[in-house]
């Protein structure tokens, strides 16, 4: 069994680069994944060798005392779909255009609890869309990655705090415009409108 | 279902691989990009260090001062030296000194092996050194508060340059010259 962290494995890779091979062994799984959803998957196909390319080049800098190299992993990746955002928005946008065609007279938390996930993805996917992106990438990996508020913190290279600010606000937005296309799941417009102001 | 339900629920419920994180990746893909990782590997050298290629022609100077040429030629004239390349024996001092992709070598007088003279002992320069600068009235400026002897004005030539020409410290001739072309846009930017 390798018990050698990823801090040992980074290092010894400074004097053998080959031994950083172990690093996308250990990850590139988990970081396709990442990929796939934020990109989709012909675009993390590229993503995903430019990450291991780019943490290769900079593995002098990985801090010492981290002994996972995933977070640092993550923040790479998602400097990477930042590039992508354009893609990623029209993606998102054009679920969010699609056809959420249940009306409901439910009240708004029992429509959260009782929709199935297929015919509320719209609508979450308009609210992602439209987050600013520090909070969208800070939402989606604590949501879809399930990274610790510190995790998301070395990735995003920001204080906890600001994680925990972010996800609140994002929290709250979602609550908002879940509930109100809840109430009127067929006025898109109202939704759009709501989104924008808040 | 209460209200205190965590609205991120939904939003877990909706990734996009609907949670389903265990499922195995395309591993065609994975021993793809692994492969070109790899390929990046093997070819980096331990310690990645940018070769360095002189110019196919460039000149040795010898001075009876080197280290005070090569203080004056970095000062007045504004040549940077690669540091990592100096070489000291014999108490004198070797040193490349660069300006954009030209180089000059700058050492002590040689008599025997190489019979590089100073301007001092032969009398006069042998040769001028020609050189292309990014503003020559701000070049000659300096040139001049640093000492150096000018041996020709600034002056725009017929063949579309505006240069000078000076002595360093030894006598050796320079020649500094800019493109009338820029000289006219770095002056109509300003």
């Amino acid at each position: 069994v390798d018990e050698s962290t990823d801090a040992d494995v980074i290092a010894s890779s400074l004097s053998d680069p080959r031994a950083f091979a172990g690093i996308f062994d250990r990850h590139a799984g988990v970081v396709f994944r990442f990929l796939v959803r934020r990109v989709g998957r012909d675009t993390a196909d590229d993503l995903l060798g430019e990450t291991f390319k780019i943490a290769f080049q900079r593995r002098a800098s990985f801090a010492r005392d981290r002994t996972s190299a995933r977070p640092w992993l993550y923040g790479i990746a998602n400097n990477l779909v930042a590039k992508h955002r354009r893609s990623e928005a029209r993606r998102l946008n054009a679920i969010a255009r699609l056809d959420a065609d249940a009306a409901t007279d439910s009240p708004a938390d029992a429509v959260v609890a009782h929709l199935d996930a297929a015919r509320l993805w719209p609508v979450v996917a308009g609210v992602i869309a439209a987050l600013p992106d520090g909070e969208r990438d800070t939402l989606l990996l604590f949501a879809w990655e399930e990274l610790t508020y510190e995790e998301i913190a070395v990735a995003l290279r920001t204080p906890v705090g600001t994680v925990r600010s972010r996800l609140n606000r994002a929290r709250r937005r979602l609550r908002e415009l879940v509930a109100l296309s809840g109430k009127q799941p067929d006025d898109t417009a109202a939704v759009a409108s709501h989104r924008m102001t808040s | 279902v209460s209200n205190t339900r965590d609205p991120l629920d939904s939003l877990r419920q909706l990734r996009p691989d609907q949670g389903k994180s265990g499922e195995p990746n395309d591993p065609w893909i994975l021993a793809r990009e692994r492969d070109r990782l790899m390929a990046i590997l093997e070819h980096t050298s331990i310690e990645p260090k940018p070769t360095w290629h002189p110019p196919a022609i460039y000149p040795r100077l010898g001075y009876q001062d080197e280290r005070a040429a090569i203080e004056f030629l970095t000062r007045a004239f504004g040549f940077r030296e690669r540091v990592e390349a100096r070489q000291e024996h014999d108490g004198h001092v070797l040193a490349w000194l660069e300006h954009r992709d030209g180089v000059v070598m700058v050492g002590h007088t040689q008599h025997d092996v190489h019979g590089i003279h100073s301007p001092l002992e032969t009398g006069a320069p042998t040769c001028m050194l020609n050189v292309t600068v990014d503003d020559v009235d701000a070049h000659f400026q300096q040139a001049r508060a640093s000492g150096a002897r000018i041996t020709m004005e600034v002056n725009d030539a017929f063949f579309g340059e505006r240069r000078y020409e000076a002595e360093d410290l030894e006598g050796n001739r320079w020649h500094f010259g800019e493109p009338l072309a820029s000289v006219r846009q770095r002056r109509g930017s300003m």
